[in-house]
């Protein structure tokens, strides 16, 4: 049976920069919602204020809930807030739905799952592309694992959220299918910078150039969403470098698993690398130009 | 001083030539491997055998482990049945495996609070070096302990050198198999690029390995690898194991390694490819495979 605002309740564990929109965007479509965040922010009073019900620990909203969703930052932190001493598992009742939303390692989310499995609680890995403005808007591209008759009952409750949902596959495919997703971001990103420093170091106008290449076959989202923040030296996040790293590395263990290389990830790690380094972890991705900036001493904006 | 008696750990294709050694010069010996045949050959040479690591360190005032990865030192150093369970304060740990210098620092740092003094002393020189007892050793602990432990070393290896404190041996022998890896990485795309436009790759071998390019694995594999010969020696497996390690090691440390990233990925498309077995010279095959060349002497063409 699928999941309607009047017969399944939620669960929201993990109220960040993606998790609070997203909550927010399951009341306003309905759903009675209880809600849980390590520590007290402002954004989490805001969902509260919007209907949700507080509760002190993971267990507690799993307790409260039909279905109950995850976003938080790293494999470690999912772990502990669904089989820790006070997690989800704790609180779910048999026939119930955990929905990870988070991204995190294949490997570990199949183990979550068995986990979960052996308690009758049923489990979904749906993390997400889109970042902050998709959570906000709804947009969310969001790719699903788990077995196909609980991806259908939890639909409605994830097109609450985003807008492109594809189940991909069995337990942990999702996670893998947003690792493919963090590759070609990556490599789009290596590009784009390459192409604007070349364009600068040979003396153009780098905004001209990326007028010209932007709607041609070299375009993509990529490359219109930051390039336009290269140039004007705009490097806030988006998406952090030292969150992209923590995904390159699930891409490089992921690969290492299945034993297919990845050159073009692998220097993209280490150029980010480099960025860490200079102490830029928490700044965007778009960043990565500054790898090249410190090697060729030529500044890529115009 | 009186001679230690020496613990061994570890017999594998380098610690049983090893442990060898110690026997042959006069130490007595206390062992201990899963590997029942290998504990035997040593107890008929006559060594004394152990049941675990515990009982090794119980009757024993030097521990040297030759183990295959980060977690089998921590199992055997610190495990339930490990030596941390049976040594007494004063007692010397060398570990001579390659791991993670992490691992060995935090080795280092637990036996430690128990009175035992600590040297990680990774080695190089393959299943050769250890047979001839020519292997380098790489030192990482203080200098008493060093002083203490070098006539041990003497009996196994011929160029042993202290490179500083708990760690740094880890660390000297990352950087080695940093460079061992790129410079396979750099023969193999040479000596393909040679033999895809037409030269006997043997010729390649032969004189860059007296000009500027001469290099450890030109000399002992070059002439190995142009026959199709990667029988081990290294084991790719293992080489790959290291890096997996030099990376992680990068990261913490924030070093940027790009070239090395790349050549890593190189060893993983490998042990994508079943060749994990052959030795690390092997990695030639991978470099082929992409040129759709092989880099083979024709005996014909041989001088």
């Amino acid at each position: 049976m699928q999941a309607t605002p009047q017969t399944t309740r939620i669960g929201f564990v993990g109220l960040g920069i993606m998790g609070a929109p997203m909550a927010t965007n399951l009341l306003r479509a309905g759903y009675r919602l209880a809600v849980y965040n390590r520590s007290d922010r402002p954004r989490v009073d805001a969902v509260v204020a919007a209907g949700a019900r507080r509760a002190g620990t993971p267990r507690e909203v799993a307790a409260n809930a039909d279905v109950t969703i995850t976003m938080v930052t790293d494999t470690p932190d999912v772990e502990e807030v669904i089989l820790g001493r006070e997690g989800v598992i704790h609180g779910a009742a048999a026939g119930a739905t955990v929905i990870d939303m988070s991204t995190i390692s294949p490997r570990a989310t199949r183990r979550i799952a068995a986990r979960l499995a052996e308690r009758g609680v049923a489990m979904l890995d749906a993390p997400v592309s889109g970042g902050e403005l998709g959570a906000r808007n709804g947009t969310l591209a969001i790719m699903v694992g788990g077995a196909e008759e609980v991806f259908t009952a939890c639909l409605p409750v994830l097109e609450a959220m985003g807008k492109t949902i594809i189940h991909v596959g069995a337990s942990g495919a999702g996670q893998t299918a947003k690792l493919c997703n963090q590759v070609a971001g990556a490599l789009n990103n290596l590009a784009v910078a390459e192409a604007l420093m070349l364009a600068a170091a040979s003396g153009l106008d780098a905004r001209r150039v990326l007028q010209a290449i932007s709607g041609g076959a070299a375009g993509s989202w990529m490359m219109s969403n930051i390039g336009p923040k290269i140039l004007a030296g705009d490097f806030a996040p988006g998406f952090m470098v030292d969150l992209q790293q923590k995904d390159l590395k699930l891409v490089l263990e992921a690969a290492n698993d299945v034993g297919v290389a990845m050159p073009g990830v692998s220097l993209v790690h280490q150029c980010f690398n480099a960025v860490q380094r200079a102490g830029l972890g928490r700044e965007g991705t778009q960043a990565l130009i500054k790898a090249y900036e410190m090697q060729h001493g030529v500044q890529a904006r115009a | 001083m009186d001679k230690h008696r020496i613990g061994f750990i570890g017999l594998g294709i380098m610690g049983r030539p090893m442990a060898g050694h110690l026997l042959a010069a006069g130490y007595e010996l206390v062992v201990h491997d899963l590997d029942r045949t290998a504990v035997d050959s040593l107890v008929a040479a006559g060594a004394k055998a152990a049941a675990s690591p515990r009982e090794v360190a119980q009757q024993t005032t030097l521990m040297i482990t030759m183990l295959p990865d980060s977690p089998d030192v921590e199992a055997v150093a610190l495990g339930e049945d490990g030596l941390i369970a049976g040594a007494t304060a004063g007692a010397i740990h060398v570990d001579m495996s390659t791991i993670a210098p992490s691992v060995a620092i935090r080795v280092n740092h637990v036996l430690g609070q128990k009175g035992v003094r600590c040297l990680d002393a990774p080695v190089s020189g393959g299943d050769v070096g250890a047979q001839k007892a020519t292997l380098s050793i790489m030192v990482g602990g203080d200098q008493a302990t060093f002083d203490e432990v070098l006539p041990i070393f003497r009996v196994m290896g011929k160029n042993i050198v202290l490179c500083g404190p708990a760690g740094s041996g880890q660390i000297v022998k990352a950087c080695n198999q940093v460079l061992v890896a790129v410079t396979i990485a750099g023969v193999s795309e040479a000596l393909v690029l040679g033999a895809k436009a037409g030269v006997d790759p043997l010729k390649i071998v032969q004189v860059l390995s007296g000009g500027l390019a001469r290099c450890g694995i030109l000399e002992n594999r070059g002439q190995r690898m142009v026959k199709g010969d990667f029988a081990p020696g290294f084991r790719l497996r293992l080489h790959h194991k290291d890096l997996n390690i030099i990376m992680r090691t990068g990261n913490d440390y924030q070093v940027p390694l790009p070239v090395t990233s790349v050549v890593h990925e190189l060893f993983t498309a490998a042990m994508g490819k079943q060749r994990g077995e052959l030795d690390h010279s092997g990695l030639l095959t991978v470099l082929e495979d992409l040129a759709g060349q092989e880099a083979r002497t024709q005996p014909t063409t041989e001088a």
